[in-house]
């Protein structure tokens, strides 16, 4: 046998551990362990090591288990509740985008139009569009998003 | 050594399955069974992490929490235990750096990284409260003073059973990394295990 021989075994050994599946090598390494003590010896002390780490058995808090699931139904029904979702401030804030753009749109393109048939003057119309649309939509736009972080569910501590 | 299962792996896809479309629907029920099924691996994986008892039951509630909000991003076509321990490991990172930033000052809790304990510390490591066999009693001091990087690695290969690939996925490391640090974990368990050995 070759000096270097045991090194390559329980370096097969070491991979066929690591990996918990069959190596390439796995017909070769049985046949040298059936004559080779030292690699069954280097085996032995490793799967040695590996079920002592099976002998070692940590205490859990049996109250533990009741808390988390109290603190999991709790947030379940947190999130339920949450008026704002992700997805429905999205759309509020697209909306709010629109509103806005489309206020702006008509002051812009139509705002004579508009002043003239309704007979009154051009800034008039200008002001009210601006007072009445674009400025609310502007700040729904802005606002809408602060809404989860003033929200009192998101206050709430968790405890253990 | 040479016995390896690979019987399960549809039924495992399954429940990945289900799973991922529990998670998705937020449901509790399912979230109750989960908490059951792995409430003692998640403690273990702490502690062994970690090397401490303390704290670790707070890291389950939020792991669990965490679970429940985030829920949607699990994808149920692979395992559930990665994705699990991924979680678990990024809030107990979250929080060694809370503690440290924290306690610079006294500076008394160790080093995650090395996962060397307080010289001040007198009382048991969890290790050691845990052991239950002769053999475990011998690995407990050793674990102590093992860097958690490779408590880490032993405790997902041998315990929980996780492939290569997925560890890798869990620590954020190469596989060859993984693998290296199986290695040199096992090893020296391995030679202080002899070295108790031949002491005895």
């Amino acid at each position: 046998m070759k000096p270097d021989s045991h090194e390559v075994f329980t370096r097969m050994i070491d991979e066929s551990l690591a990996v918990g599946m069959p190596i390439p090598e796995e017909k070769s390494l049985r046949q040298h362990l059936q004559s080779c003590v030292p690699c069954q010896e280097y085996l032995n002390a490793n799967t040695r090591v590996i079920a002592g780490l099976g002998g070692l058995s940590f205490e859990v808090d049996p109250s533990l288990q009741a808390k988390v699931v109290e603190s999991i139904s709790q947030r379940a029904q947190q999130i339920q509740a949450a008026p704002f979702n992700s997805r429905r401030l999205m759309l509020i804030c697209v909306l709010a985008l629109a509103l806005t753009v489309v206020g702006s749109f008509l002051d812009l393109q139509f705002g004579n139009l508009i002043a003239s048939l309704l007979d009154i003057r051009s800034i008039h119309v200008r002001q009210g569009l601006f007072a009445l649309w674009i400025i609310p939509s502007i700040c729904l736009f802005l606002l809408f998003p602060m809404l989860p972080v003033l929200s009192p569910a998101n206050r709430n501590e968790r405890t253990l | 050594m040479f016995d390896y299962d690979i019987s399960r792996a549809a039924d495992l896809k399954s429940d990945a399955q289900q799973i991922g479309v529990g998670l998705r629907r937020r449901d509790v029920a399912l979230l109750k069974t989960l908490v059951e099924q792995y409430q003692y691996r998640l403690v273990r994986y702490f502690i062994y992490l970690l090397g401490r008892r303390d704290g670790v039951d707070d890291l389950v509630q939020e792991t669990w929490l965490r679970v429940l909000e985030r829920g949607s991003s699990y994808d149920g076509r692979s395992r559930f235990e990665p994705w699990l321990f991924t979680i678990a490991r990024n809030l107990a990172i979250d929080q060694m750096r809370k503690r440290q930033t924290s306690s610079l000052d006294s500076n008394d809790e160790g080093d995650w990284e090395t996962g060397a304990k307080s010289p001040k510390s007198d009382d048991p490591s969890p290790f050691a409260l845990a052991a239950r066999t002769e053999d475990a009693e011998r690995l407990a001091h050793s674990l102590e003073t093992l860097d958690s990087v490779y408590r880490e690695a032993l405790v997902l290969r041998f315990q929980e059973d996780l492939s290569l690939q997925e560890i890798s996925t869990v620590v954020g490391a190469p596989v060859s990394t993984v693998s290296s640090r199986i290695y040199r974990g096992l090893a020296t368990l391995r030679s202080q295990l002899e070295g108790a050995n031949h002491e005895a």
